[in-house]
């Protein structure tokens, strides 16, 4: 095998990891959320969020209030579920996207 | 002599009995906010009140730490009980027992949600059980069952705050006939976070509040006594400070104006300090 050949057989073996790593990641969610003023009262949305099955990690923003959520692999969050959670929590759910 | 303790024994009430005690971490430390937690949330607070008075030739020193939880039975109203335990200092006997437990509830009636900021508004009640001793010297309770309940609103944003409420508490007899007078009650706060803290930082927000207390005049076998009775003005400088779950709160009490009848002890000065955990 040359020189070249080994280069393209690495290359195409990248690519092809970079594309499955593409395929397994999970789903990312925006919701957008009225009435966070305190990092205090966003603990709740923590708890809620962190209990819905699939959802593997989670970022709050309370200057933006936007909430990220990271699922897990395959798993997927409908706009009812974040609906319901956010109003649990004390919050408005904005937009959801 | 009975008269004084009786009056320093109203003033004792009205610390324990003020609807400040109201407790949720997201508000003022004297007077209540419209907050309510999560719905099937928990919130556990260590509260230790402090509150001196001096006059009339007497001195009452009164420590009252307190256990308080609230639970959230929907997202917009909570229900919690207090368990307190008293102990009283005087320049006479002193005394130190159970207080008296306090159940309450809170319905957050109204509710506008913008962006970084809400507008609240909730009702509260208070019923007071008569667990404390009263038959000491001085009295630990009231030995009556009484009743408080109020309106509070509010608007919360990333940077400024402001509560507005009013409460009433209605006095039931007592021990030994004695029928202390009802209290009234009418807040309003300010508040400012300084510094814009995202979730997951410590968050700091110092807040300022007036506190108007009137009380009517106490009755013994249906007579008004003389020296019991009028209202005080608090200027209360507060503070909170937050990290995810947990709170602390503190804050102290001022009197700047005291129109009191008869010849009374004046409030020093109250203090008080809360550690707060959501669960």
């Amino acid at each position: 095998m040359t020189a070249i050949g080994k280069v393209l057989r690495i290359g195409v073996f990248l690519a092809l990891a970079a594309a499955g790593t593409q395929a397994w990641a999970g789903k990312v969610y925006k919701i957008g959320v009225d009435g966070l003023a305190c990092p205090f009262c966003a603990y709740g949305v923590e708890k809620y969020l962190k209990a819905v099955p699939g959802v593997k990690s989670l970022h709050i923003s309370i200057n933006s209030g936007i909430i990220t959520v990271t699922m897990g692999d395959g798993a997927t969050l409908s706009r009812d579920v974040a609906r319901q959670v956010i109003r649990k929590s004390g919050f408005t759910m904005r937009s959801f996207r | 002599m009975i008269v004084l303790k009786r009056k320093f024994s109203t003033l004792v009430w009205a610390v324990a009995l003020a609807p400040g005690n109201v407790a949720w971490a997201h508000g003022p430390v004297f007077s209540p906010g419209p907050e309510t937690i999560w719905q099937g949330g928990t919130e556990i607070t260590i509260a230790v009140p402090y509150s001196k008075e001096t006059g009339a030739g007497a001195r009452r020193d009164v420590l009252e730490p307190s256990v308080e939880v609230e639970y959230g039975l929907t997202a917009n109203w909570s229900i919690g009980i207090e368990l307190p335990y008293k102990f009283i200092d005087t320049n006479g006997p002193d005394a130190g027992g159970i207080g008296d437990v306090v159940f309450d509830t809170k319905y957050q009636f109204w509710k506008q949600d913008l962006p970084g900021a809400s507008y609240k508004a909730a009702a509260f009640a208070r019923l007071k059980l008569p667990t404390a001793s009263d038959t000491g010297v001085p009295r630990l309770g009231s030995g009556s069952t009484d009743l408080a309940g109020g309106i509070v609103a509010g608007y919360e944003s990333r940077r400024w705050y402001w509560f507005t409420s009013g409460a009433y508490r209605l006095n039931s007899k007592g021990g030994g006939g004695l029928e202390k007078g009802d209290r009234q009650f009418l807040n309003a706060v300010g508040g400012v976070r300084p510094v814009l803290s995202e979730y997951g930082e410590p968050d700091s927000v110092f807040m300022l509040e007036l506190n108007w207390e009137r009380s009517d005049k106490d009755k013994l076998i249906g007579l008004s006594l003389a020296n019991t009775g009028g209202w005080e003005l608090f200027l209360s400088p507060v503070f909170w400070w937050t990290y995810r779950q947990i709170a602390v709160k503190g804050g102290v009490q001022l009197p700047i104006l005291q129109n009191l009848n008869g010849n009374q002890p004046d409030t020093g000065y109250r203090g008080k300090v809360e550690i707060v955990y959501h669960f």
